[in-house]
């Protein structure tokens, strides 16, 4: 439920009306390293990425140590596809941009570690290819107290229990670029219904790359997930994100569908996309 | 086991039975002083005054609609009546026949040199048969320093030894280490839901309609059941049956006004008591305009009538009605509780005390975003009560006190409907099934006195729960998957639970100044509360024991020892507990508690444990009188699922606790008081490591609650200034400065962790404080 975010984040004001925040130095101690797996496959034909790493220390302050020369493979019961390592950014794997994800299929990623990692070498995960619902068309709708753009959806949910996860595009770029800023919803409250441009992305322009300017083409993605994958950006975002007392659980572990103690995830959904030039 | 069950049924009934068969009939040889004691100055009656037969050094006390019951031989007494801050009266009494004797006390009001207690059985606290009991009178509670200077009896609560805060300025409270849920909070015998307004920074109790708070932190008698940790027994006064009267306040954030008066030349009296706040009239002052456009403020009104209808019967009506209100354009929220009481006391004899009340108690709250837009929805919530019970209480003689009764309430939950609002609104209707439920309880015991230093009390409550339909049960397997779901017609009982709780205690007293008291009792708790919040919301989900859901049950042994010094202005003790909760209840991680029709997949169910040593000081003469309190406790749980099944700290496990209070009569017109508090930081979850995942750092965490957060420490202060008294007024009036967190602790709330905007991939831990020093001027004023 993305309301619930909305009013507790109105809460929250109120609240903090009297709060007030401070640095301070807490000491952690370390765990043991476990493999991070990032990846997805997708229904666009176009380069598909797996990128491995490791954990590290909680204050580490830099880039995720990758894992290389490992041996990644995806299967999708017709075929097998051998993914190659990045020459630029180590630790990550690539398919050839021919590459293409297939509806109703399910994906397994194989990856095979030349030294194990917590004791493994082999991780494996699966996911299935949902389909997803077209896009009919999008539109633009600012909020003057809030300073940020809506992107209105038109679309009809189709019956079966679906679960969208929504990407924003500005003259073709990305800009939910990270996990935080996806959007993801089940259809529990919409089901079968036309979403009559119900807020499906935000742009801020507060921030550089999502203050559109009039003539600026943009994008929205819509994607088709399964419940697991959900579930799993949702608690991904309640960890990463702002805790309070009043609304935040205790704080646990992400769960992924990587096998044999991983972090992370590997995906696998379809895409359809609309566009809206922005004039005001 | 069933066959134990059958047997202490039978001698549950078997007691009853007896004190039922003792009337009419009474005691042989026996004569009975009873009648009701009272304030003499506003006619409310005294709750728990002491009437002690000098003779035979032997007594009783009131209860808890002020009646009194002795029986004695034919004889020559002298009988003392006392309570905490009025004159003892002394009567001489010629027994020759069975008595009535009303008494009206008179309260000590501000004489100096001799403010508070003396009154009450100077060694009350030693020799009563109970323990882990601590009464409050409202007195006490408006001398301690406030957050913005209202007065409140849930914060005052916190400062006694065993129970704690759930997190900073909230209303909820741990009890011995229990979770927030397992106290049960009533008001005039009703059941409070959620006693916090604003979030939790303020309790639904208004301290001008409130007589007596008592607390029961284990020794829970039989009468009342229902919840595993704590009983919070608020009274509202009744009203001044002598003349017309007001008090009220004008505060930083509310106001109050209080009325009360006879009705009917004395035999009725009521009160209405009502405050606001006007926290948003500040808000409009902010040049932040997402926070000028709202509106945000709570109220309360508390209201009672009662009616002396004869000597023998009197009637009780009492409601409370609460709400706080949340607006702006784009949003909306409301919550509150209501609760009336209707209450009928009968003497079915001098020696034979009844009560019968009739109940109904709701919590409500809806949320939404207003008509016209896409996502146009209103979702609303609620849980309604009804009961009815008969309470007993036989005094057929001075050595034995027998209670008993049964209750019967009805509980009806609708945990949420969703639906879109106007044309626009492309949600449809959600609702979670609604649930009804049956609880019932007979319950009896009885207080004896065995020769001179031993007292003992022994009762059994037997509690039956049912499950009703109309209703859906929704099936799990092993691992918690929704497996299918059976659907019940109406009226079906579909599941039952029952079973007997007893509990026991004795008192033995060493000498007149000391005592050892050892308690056992066992509680059941047949509803829940579904939050994993640890500060408390008002988006509270009770839920009931069902198939998939066993009740919760809890076992405490306390033993306690109990000495006054220095002719009883100093009163100590010590008591240690230790207590088991089996069929605990916990959420799994990343649970989905709101708007889920199979929230009791999302349950895990294991064993909690707690235990402890509380030490209470407090000290009582002239001027200066307070108390120091320090709990050393432990507070753990062991969950399925939850931390790998391993055992880990509960939220509420502090293990150090100290509280001080103090409050020093200057002069006649000027008090200050003062409370320090100091408590070990809540067990917190923190990460351990971190991953990378979709350009965010996700991280991977410690053993539950493997971490704690910085101690909390605060002082409050508060200085009382009175009008000068004139006699050609009857207007009174006093400012109250105070200052909560008088020396600016930032004391962290929630500890976060977040990325450096700056520079990427780095981290700093960053804690949110909710108050720094904050002053208030609050006018009290009565006429």
């Amino acid at each position: 439920m993305k309301l619930l975010k909305y009013f507790s984040i109105l809460i929250l004001f109120m609240l903090f009306l009297a709060s007030c925040t401070e640095k301070i130095n807490i000491n952690l101690d370390d765990s043991y390293t476990r493999l991070v797996v990032d990846g997805a496959i997708t229904s666009d034909t176009a380069v598909h990425k797996v990128i491995l790493s490791t954990t590290t220390s909680f204050y580490y302050n830099q880039a995720a140590p990758g894992v290389t020369g490992a041996l990644v493979t995806i299967n999708d019961g017709f075929q097998t596809i051998t993914l190659h390592e990045s020459n630029e950014s180590p630790g990550t794997y690539l398919t050839d941009s021919n590459t293409f994800g297939i509806e109703g299929r399910i994906y397994s990623l194989q990856i095979d570690l030349p030294a194990p990692i917590n004791g493994f070498s082999q991780y494996k995960a699966s996911c299935e290819l949902k389909p997803v619902a077209k896009l009919d068309s999008i539109g633009l709708h600012y909020l003057d107290t809030w300073e940020f753009w809506e992107i209105q959806c038109y679309a009809l949910d189709p019956p079966a229990k679906n679960f969208y996860l929504f990407k924003n595009y500005v003259n073709g770029k990305l800009v939910s670029d990270t996990i935080s800023e996806l959007i993801v919803t089940d259809d529990r409250m919409f089901n079968g219904n036309y979403t009559n441009g119900v807020a499906a992305g935000y742009l801020s322009m507060k921030k550089e790359d999502e203050a559109i300017k009039s003539g600026d083409t943009v994008k929205l993605q819509i994607s088709g997930i399964t419940e697991e994958y959900a579930r799993f950006i949702w608690s991904v975002q309640t960890e990463s994100g702002y805790k309070n007392p009043l609304f935040s659980g205790p704080p646990a572990n992400v769960k992924g569908n990587i096998s044999n103690g991983a972090v992370g995830f590997f995906t696998a959904y379809s895409a359809n996309y609309a566009t809206v030039v922005a004039k005001y | 086991m069933k066959v134990l069950h059958k047997f202490l049924l039978l001698i549950l009934f078997f007691l009853i039975g007896t004190a039922v068969k003792l009337y009419p009939a009474e005691m042989p040889g026996k004569l009975t002083i009873s009648g009701a004691i009272k304030d003499k100055k506003n006619g409310e009656s005294l709750i728990g005054a002491t009437v002690f037969v000098k003779e035979l050094k032997t007594g009783t006390t009131s209860n808890l609609y002020g009646f009194y019951s002795i029986s004695l031989q034919e004889g020559k007494y002298t009988i003392a009546y006392s309570y905490m801050g009025y004159f003892t009266v002394e009567q001489t009494i010629t027994l020759t026949s069975n008595k009535t004797v009303n008494i009206d006390l008179e309260p000590k009001l501000e004489v100096l040199n001799e403010v508070v207690v003396t009154g009450q059985r100077k060694t009350e606290n030693v020799s009563a048969n109970e323990m882990s009991v601590v009464k409050m009178d409202i007195k006490t509670i408006r001398k301690i320093p406030s957050l913005m200077g209202e007065v409140d009896v849930i914060k005052a609560i916190q400062l006694l030894p065993g129970v704690q805060a759930t997190s900073e300025g909230s209303s909820g409270f741990s009890v011995r280490g229990g979770s927030p849920d397992q106290n049960l909070i009533l008001l005039d015998e009703a059941t409070v839901y959620n006693a916090s307004h604003l979030m939790g920074f303020f309790s639904v109790f208004n301290n001008d309609a409130i007589k007596d708070v008592k607390l029961y932190k284990g020794d829970i008698p039989p009468s009342a059941g229902g919840r595993l940790s704590s009983l919070l027994d608020v009274r509202m006064k009744d009203g001044n049956s002598k003349k017309r009267t007001g008090t009220g306040g004008i505060g930083t954030i509310s106001s109050r006004l209080t009325l009360e008066g006879p009705l009917a030349k004395g035999k009725m009296s009521y009160v209405v008591s009502g405050r606001r706040t006007y926290a948003d009239l500040f808000l409009r002052l902010s040049n932040k305009k997402e926070l000028r456009d709202n509106t945000l403020y709570f109220y309360d009104l508390n209201t009672k009538v009662n009616y002396q209808i004869d000597e023998n019967n009197r009637i009780f009506v009492s409601g409370y009605f609460g709400r706080d209100v949340f607006k702006n354009s784009d949003f909306q929220m409301a919550w509150g509780n209501t609760t009336t009481t209707l209450r009928w006391n009968h003497l079915f004899s001098k020696q034979l005390f009844s009560n019968f009340t009739l109940i109904r108690s709701k919590f409500d709250y809806s949320l939404g975003i207003p008509e016209g837009q896409a996502e146009s929805f209103n979702w609303t919530s609620n849980l309604e009560d009804y009961s009815a019970n008969a309470d007993f209480g036989f005094y057929p003689n001075t050595t034995n006190t027998v209670k008993f009764g049964i209750s019967s309430t009805y509980h009806k939950f609708v945990p949420g409907t969703a639906k879109g609002l106007g044309d626009n609104s492309f949600f449809t209707e959600y609702s979670v099934p609604n649930n009804n439920v049956l609880e019932h309880a007979v319950y009896a015991s009885n207080e004896q006195q065995i020769g001179a230093i031993i007292t003992v009390k022994y009762g059994l409550r037997y509690s039956l729960f049912q499950n009703i339909g109309s209703g859906i049960l929704y099936n799990f397997d092993k691992e918690f998957n929704s497996i299918d779901s059976t659907v019940y017609s109406k009226g079906v009982i579909f599941n039952t639970f029952s079973g007997i709780e007893p509990r026991i205690g004795v008192t033995y007293s060493i000498n007149e100044y000391s005592s050892v008291k050892a308690n056992y009792s066992r509680t059941k708790q047949y509803i829940h509360l579904a939050s994993n919040s640890t500060s408390g919301t008002p988006l509270d989900i009770w839920f009931p024991s069902s198939p998939n859901v066993k009740p919760q049950l809890a076992d405490q042994f306390a033993l306690g020892y109990f000495r006054n010094f220095n002719n009883n202005t100093i009163e100590t003790s010590v008591e240690g507990y230790f207590k088991k909760n089996h069929n605990a209840i916990d959420f799994k991680d990343h649970a989905e508690l709101l708007l889920n029709k199979k929230l009791e997949g999302e349950l895990r169910f294991g064993t909690a444990e707690s235990y402890g040593v509380e030490f209470f000081f407090k000290y009582q003469k002239d001027k200066l009188n307070g108390w120091v309190s320090y709990t050393l406790s432990k507070s753990t749980r062991k969950i399925e699922d939850i931390n790998e099944g391993k055992r880990y700290p509960s939220s509420y496990d502090k293990p150090h606790n100290i509280s001080v209070v103090l409050n020093y009569e200057y002069t006649k017109r000027i008090s200050a008081g003062m409370n320090w508090v100091f408590a070990s930081g809540s067990p917190v979850t923190f990460p351990t490591g971190r991953a990378i995942i979709g350009n965010k750092i996700v991280p991977v965490y410690s053993d539950r609650n493997a971490y704690r957060m910085p101690a909390y420490h605060r002082m409050d202060v508060s200085v009382t200034i009175k009008d000068k008294e004139r006699s050609d007024r009857k207007w009174n009036g006093e400012w109250n400065f105070s200052v909560y967190n008088a020396y600016g602790r930032k004391n962290a709330w929630v500890i976060n962790f977040v990325e450096d905007q700056d520079n990427p991939n780095t981290i700093y831990a960053e804690k949110t404080y909710l108050f720094s020093i904050v002053p208030s001027i609050t006018y009290n004023f009565n006429f």
